[in-house]
């Protein structure tokens, strides 16, 4: 299977991490990564202006269309947006008009054929969880864990259509999958505050910090995340531990089921002095 | 005369370079809270990025291979031909220019040249109308012209001085003991035949006197002059000019041409520290300082090196991976593009306010970086941009440009709907939005049941400092107060979580609604920016 990766502006600077996992993980699973020149997905530009945002997303879709590819992301900033960006090219006549003109100018086109896939639907629908199962070599310990959803995905559900946006079971489902535990915990499919960061820093982690009492009143001892953004936002709790200190690890997906998978540390991307206990 | 030029060149040639040291240490001194300590070294990118250029070599090969012509031809010129009287007559001992290898090579590096030169002049013509766009057709156009000329003017007179006469009557009075008469005949016969001389009368040729001329060449001439076709380029021109070469010669061509030829070598070099060629000096120095890692990246902010800044060559790879490029398409800010944020950062450290419109758009293109690191990542000059523009955005900030949330919320509401512009258009192309804020039946059904408040995470989390709810943002709407709802700190602080949107009984968009209202919010703001500064211009 060839899929084009979209890892979205923050893995390559911040989180490079993430897309190292990512990769390693596709390619045991046997799906064929392919990297086009795709530009940002529009998220941060939403704010500012929907034919930005709009713009950018359908014109990754119309690269990956050209090369007859779907779109695979990791992000769920990145998917929600592509998710938003078609549903606006769908109902909105006047934009789509706009942006289909200047597509044109580049000799570019997108006829509405490329689907969108997040990492956990894709592991989830198209691998199937009996095939994810037969990859796996180890079991890792039966630690608690709470998963952080994340907005963009989950809502709204009748753009994003991802999974049930009350009460999603998606993640939990692949996660104890591993051997972890997934805890119940109130916040889980809140957002973590990383959407404001940049502009209202105090506003931003003051929600994190929220989550992290949360997460920790339900005794996880990890926080799960498949999300470019959530994952940054909880390494900020570094800058948070002096006020309160919590003892959870903030920790990427794919590397959990990197492990699971017999894959390398290294491979991974996991410093040494992380994840001892895994 | 020659000596007292090229003393000259060098001296203002130094005291340029000097001039340029004092003044990028002036524009490093002028950054506020900057600091300087991240820095580390990279030795290995500055020694494969200076001898090699590694980085243009992984952005685009063919114009490595432009740039590599270029630079090695005109490497070996300069030492081996240019400096010939300090290095190649005491390095090698048989040095003499018209003697092989050295003047095939000589003409081999000038063509490297002159192929690298019309390379780059191709591709500023192919991609005319990009580079226009983007207004760097014409950068560094100067250096490489300056370069051409001193290199075809090299090959001019190499031809006219294979044609020339007095030039041949002279080396023969100072390297032989031939006076007049037949020897001289018979050598001028062998002259014309093996090396294209061109006499002014007519020369009566014969196999005897060939011979002869070809015994007295070998006696006096060879040990300096190897064939002439070695010299390939030059010969071939000069075969081209045999008709008007008793014209050449009778004017001198020759020695005008090596005036040109030498004045055009002086004026490089004098014009080196103003110049795109200075970038030989300053790559070295921005790849020798090590990119800031994302570890260092967010308390590191604040200071760049400036001469950083001017080892930009205008090249354009950073503009054509830049990620948002797409919101230069929309609205045509060309500040948005890396190259052109380098261009207006120079100006910004060149104090240059009577354009404050320069900086506003600086401000608002540099506000769209995601900072994805591409730019970064394929600089072929090694320049550190992501902390650049991290940087820029301080500095703006500071000299009174800041982003449009810290904008917005230092007025007061009363200010913000008092101060809205009639008319808001700033980026001519961005009209369209949701069109949701200006519908009633968007949000007419709203029952005010306060479920998206309560479940908003601001309202939970922002205490006093929030000023609206979601669904007293609605009420606004339905009263017809969308300007005063745009500048509420709830609508800049939504998390876009789309919680109150899925949570609605009543199927309205709320949270859609609140990004049209940002976006509204940033167009306004923009706009109240503009308007200020030209105010304040016309007030001076």
């Amino acid at each position: 299977m060839r899929l084009a990766y979209f890892p979205g502006c923050k893995i390559p600077f911040y989180l490079k991490e993430y897309g190292r996992s990512f990769e390693a993980v596709m390619g045991k699973l046997g799906v064929e990564l392919v990297s086009l020149p795709f530009n940002c997905c529009g998220y941060p530009s939403r704010n500012k202006s929907l034919e930005i945002s709009v713009l950018s997303s359908i014109r990754n879709l119309a690269l990956a269309e050209k090369h007859g590819l779907d779109v695979i992301t990791p992000c769920k900033c990145c998917f929600g947006q592509f998710k938003q960006a078609v549903y606006w090219w769908n109902n909105h006549t006047k934009l789509k008009v706009k942006i289909d003109a200047l597509l044109k100018k580049e000799g570019l086109a997108w006829k509405g054929k490329t689907q969108i896939k997040h990492l956990l639907s894709f592991l989830h629908d198209d691998t199937g969880l009996e095939k994810l199962k037969q990859q796996m070599t180890r079991q890792l310990p039966n630690h608690k864990i709470a998963v952080q959803y994340g907005c963009h995905v989950l809502r709204p559900f009748s753009i994003t259509g991802f999974d049930n946006p009350y009460a999603p079971q998606i993640f939990e489902a692949l996660v104890n999958m591993t051997g972890l535990k997934t805890v119940e915990w109130s916040k889980s499919t809140e957002c973590c505050g990383n959407p404001i960061y940049e502009t209202n820093k105090k506003l931003s982690l003051k929600i994190l910090l929220a989550k992290l009492r949360s997460a920790a009143d339900s005794g996880a001892a990890y926080i799960c995340n498949a999300c470019t953004h959530c994952q940054i936002q909880y390494n900020y709790m570094e800058m948070e531990q002096e006020s309160e200190k919590f003892n959870i690890t903030p920790v990427l997906f794919t590397q959990l089921l990197g492990i699971a998978m017999g894959l390398s540390k290294k491979e991974l991307g996991i410093k040494d002095n992380q994840l001892l206990n895994l | 005369m020659f000596q007292t030029a090229l003393y000259t060149a060098i001296s203002l040639s130094i005291l340029g370079l000097l001039y340029q040291v004092f003044c990028f240490v002036r524009k490093n001194n002028a950054f506020e809270g900057g600091k300087k300590s991240a820095y580390g070294h990279n030795s290995k990118g500055f020694f494969l990025n200076t001898l090699f250029q590694v980085k243009l070599f992984n952005a685009g090969k063919a114009r490595w291979l432009i740039h590599f012509l270029v630079v090695s031809g005109f490497l070996y010129l300069l030492i081996i031909h240019a400096l010939d009287d300090v290095i190649s007559f005491h390095w090698f001992e048989y040095y003499q220019p018209p003697l092989d290898p050295f003047q095939f090579l000589r003409n081999l590096a000038g063509f490297f040249v002159l192929v690298g030169g019309f390379g780059f002049l191709f591709r500023r013509v192919i991609f005319f109308k990009t580079l226009q766009e983007r207004k760097i057709l014409l950068k560094g156009l100067f250096s490489i012209l300056l370069i051409l000329m001193l290199v075809l003017s090299g090959f001019l007179l190499e031809s006219v001085k294979i044609l020339s006469e007095p030039v041949f009557t002279q080396m023969v009075e100072e390297y032989s003991d031939i006076d007049v008469g037949e020897d001289l005949e018979d050598l001028k016969v062998y002259w014309e035949m093996q090396y294209h001389t061109v006499f002014n009368e007519t020369l009566v040729v014969s196999p005897e006197k060939f011979e002869n001329g070809k015994i007295l060449s070998e006696s006096f001439c060879i040990d300096c002059h190897s064939p002439i076709k070695s010299a390939f380029i030059s010969t071939a021109m000069a075969k081209g000019f045999k008709k008007t070469g008793v014209w050449l010669n009778q004017h001198r061509v020759d020695n005008f041409l090596y005036y040109i030829h030498y004045f055009l070598a002086l004026l490089i070099l004098v014009s080196l520290p103003f110049s795109r060629l200075f970038h030989m000096f300053l790559i070295p120095v921005a790849s020798l300082g090590e990119n800031l890692q994302k570890e260092h990246f967010d308390s590191n902010q604040g200071f760049v090196n400036t001469a950083t800044l001017y080892a930009c060559t205008n090249c354009g790879f950073c503009s054509d991976v830049c990620s948002v490029y797409p919101n230069f398409l929309v609205t045509e800010n060309i500040d948005i593009l890396p190259h052109s944020k380098i261009e207006s950062f120079k100006h910004l450290l060149n104090h240059t306010p009577d354009k404050p419109e320069v900086l506003f758009r600086l401000q608002s293109g540099n506000a769209d970086c995601t900072y994805c690191h591409n730019c970064t990542d394929i600089c072929p000059s090694g320049i550190d941009l992501q902390n650049l523009w991290a940087t820029l955005n301080q500095q703006l900030a500071l000299k009174g440009y800041p982003d449009n949330y810290t904008f917005i919320r230092n007025k007061s509401l009363k200010e913000w709907v008092e101060l809205a512009p009639e008319d808001e258009k700033v980026w001519s192309t961005q009209k369209v939005t949701t069109q949701l804020a200006d519908d009633v039946s968007s949000f007419e059904n709203c029952v005010q049941c306060t479920i998206c408040t309560n479940v908003c995470p601001v309202v939970e989390h922002d205490g006093v400092d929030n000023d609206m709810t979601p669904q007293q943002i609605m009420n606004l709407l339905r009263l017809g107060k969308k300007h005063l709802a745009t500048g509420t700190r709830m609508v800049g602080n939504c998390l876009t979580c789309f919680s109150c949107q899925e949570y609605c009984p009543q199927g309205i968009k709320v949270a859609d609604i609140m990004l049209e209202l940002r976006n509204n919010a940033h167009v306004r703001a923009d706009t109240m920016k503009l308007e200020n500064l030209t105010n304040k211009r016309d007030d001076k």
